[in-house]
């Protein structure tokens, strides 16, 4: 089993999950609560990596933060190094891929809050980005937790995304899930089996603990009359 | 300008009548204002108005010498924000933060850590709950949470949505005299929107009549009640009776009114018309078995019928036929040593100065 690619996956998730809440917090305060009609569209443009491909989202960032773009530009000249086939390069695909699984459950989180409690807080002299810190983040923790969550496993299975913008670099850009496809593609089934095992189970717990921790209650439809 | 409220503003309300009101508010006196009217009438809109959480169509808002809203100019309108008007605003469930204790939630806005928290706690006594959180409160004490959170935020005018509709009944009776003493203690001016006759008695000084979206009606608490403008007043303060009435006389200060052929004598309010409503509160009208031998000149004494007598409580409500419905209230035992059976022949007695008098 490759030790080396579930590290560089865990490290991957880490940083993906932690750019993702400092992203997606304020974007999903947007979506929530901006009078803007047109919001529809950004929220359109946040699920896309629901729906594509992963191959045509890679393609697309590998076009975007490639040497010629812009963007690859901008960096070349801050850093020297280049972002596809490197560890930044994959975050930036990472947190791109997995926009959706933290703003969703965030804005969802942020409208369940009652609104009288926001205006609550305004009444009292609080400005608006101080109640979202001190009402409206307090109170939406199961869904923010639940988005780091899903953005963390999201990532630590991804595979197409990071095939084209990171391809198959020992260390530096090979995740878990490609050396799994890297083992059977060698027949090298035992170790592909292991890795896959072991992914299985990490995932399973993730999922259980957010399921568990959405559901407070441990309520299995109760017996009538209780 | 004196220290005043001034609000003078129309907003169109998705599903309820456009709201234009014209009302003022001295600030200096810490009275009480009742904002009263039927369900719907846009009582909570006039208040979520002032307090700045909705925005007028037009008009202006302004606060001694602050303007809180203005309209009038589209390029630089003025809009407040909420935070900087400094009004308690209490909604009709409170509010209180639910991950925050009691003393937390007390001590939530910048203002308050100025105060003396536990001064404050047990002025309302909270003290012994200060470290619960909301979920383990009752009705009266979450409400005595949001007063205190209010205060401490050091509010220039507190606006509060129907205080008492989320208690239980037994609380809602205590707490109504509790609200009273405390409102009166906070030395801050506030208005208190309810539909509640009892409670805007109790708690009110002044009293604004809201319906459809206007007001209708200001004044002292019990001049409003008992003298209503018009019938729609009169219904909305729980008036029984209104009825249409012709003036068929005028003479020393009294006039003479029919309503569906009987003859009423009341007090004559000097309007000229002659198609008037009288309105008869149910209290004033009284119930005689034998018509007594001498009845006096200001007295009205209607020959009715019985129509159903329904049990409240102490009290029994009667309703009356006498050419026109006439409802009355007697005491339970005055209804039983009569024996007042539906169908019997009975005499109503009505004082004319009982009967209220006013314009269709």
């Amino acid at each position: 089993m490759e030790w080396q690619a579930l590290y560089l996956s865990l490290r991957l998730s880490f940083w993906t999950t932690l750019i993702l809440l400092a992203i997606g917090l304020p974007a999903a305060h947007w979506l929530t609560f901006s009078p803007r009609r047109w919001k529809f569209l950004v929220e359109a443009v946040v699920a896309l990596p629901l729906v594509l491909p992963p191959t045509v989202l890679g393609f697309y960032i590998l076009l975007a933060i490639g040497p010629h773009s812009p963007a690859g530009r901008l960096y070349a000249s801050l850093t020297g190094g280049m972002l596809p086939f490197s560890f930044q390069g994959l975050l930036v695909a990472s947190v791109l891929y997995s926009l959706p699984f933290a703003v969703q459950p965030f804005a969802s989180g942020f409208a369940a809050v009652d609104r009288k409690l926001i205006e609550a807080s305004w009444c009292l002299g609080i400005s608006r980005s101080a109640t979202f810190f001190r009402v409206i983040v307090p109170l939406s923790v199961p869904s923010i937790v639940t988005g780091m969550i899903l953005s963390f496993a999201h990532t630590l299975g991804e595979f197409g995304v990071v095939l084209m913008v990171g391809g198959n670099l020992a260390g530096i850009t090979r995740t878990v899930s490609i050396s799994i496809y890297d083992d059977v593609q060698a027949l090298n089934y035992s170790a592909a089996m292991h890795t896959s095992l072991l992914l299985l189970g990490i995932s399973f717990l993730v999922l259980a603990a957010t399921y568990g921790l959405r559901r407070r209650v441990w309520a299995v439809w109760p017996p009538y009359g209780r | 300008m004196a220290d005043e409220l001034i609000v003078d503003v129309r907003k169109r309300h998705a599903g309820g009548p456009e709201i234009a009101i014209a009302l003022r508010l001295p600030l200096a006196t810490h009275a009480v204002t009742v904002l009263f009217g039927p369900s719907g009438a846009g009582k909570t809109t006039v208040l979520r108005l002032i307090a700045g959480l909705d925005t007028p169509d037009s008009g202006s808002i302004r606060c001694g010498d602050e303007v809180w809203y203005d309209g009038a100019r589209a390029a630089n309108r003025i809009d407040i924000a909420p935070q900087h008007r400094r009004v308690g605003y209490l909604s009709q469930d409170y509010a209180i933060f639910p991950h925050l204790t009691v003393r937390r939630n007390v001590a939530y806005s910048h203002a308050a850590r100025g105060w003396d928290i536990d001064g404050l706690l047990s002025r309302f006594e909270l003290s012994g709950l200060a470290d619960r959180y909301p979920r383990q409160l009752s009705g009266g004490e979450l409400q005595r949470v949001a007063l205190a959170r209010a205060l401490a935020a050091q509010p220039r005018l507190l606006l509060l949505d129907e205080p008492l509709s989320a208690l239980d009944a037994p609380t809602r009776l205590r707490m109504r005299g509790d609200l009273r003493q405390l409102l009166a203690s906070v030395q801050v001016p506030a208005i208190v929107v309810t539909h509640d006759r009892i409670e805007a008695l109790a708690l009110g000084d002044s009293i604004a009549i809201m319906i459809d979206g206007k007001l209708r009606q200001t004044g002292v608490v019990d001049s409003v009640f008992d003298c209503p403008a018009d019938a729609d007043v009169a219904a909305a303060v729980g008036v029984e009776t209104i009825c249409p009435a012709r003036v068929v006389s005028r003479s020393a200060g009294l006039v003479t009114v029919e309503i569906a052929g009987a003859r009423l004598v009341a007090v004559d309010i000097g309007d000229a018309s002659t198609d008037v409503f009288a309105c008869i509160r149910a209290e004033s009208v009284t119930i005689e078995r034998n018509p007594s031998g001498n009845p006096s000149s200001a007295r009205n004494h209607l020959p009715a019928r019985i129509v159903s007598v329904i049990p409240e409580g102490p009290l029994a409500r009667v309703a009356l036929d006498c050419g026109f419905r006439l409802t009355a209230i007697v005491t339970r035992q005055s209804e039983e040593e009569m024996r007042l059976r539906e169908g019997e022949q009975v005499t109503a007695v009505v004082k004319a100065t009982s009967i209220r008098i006013v314009p269709r």
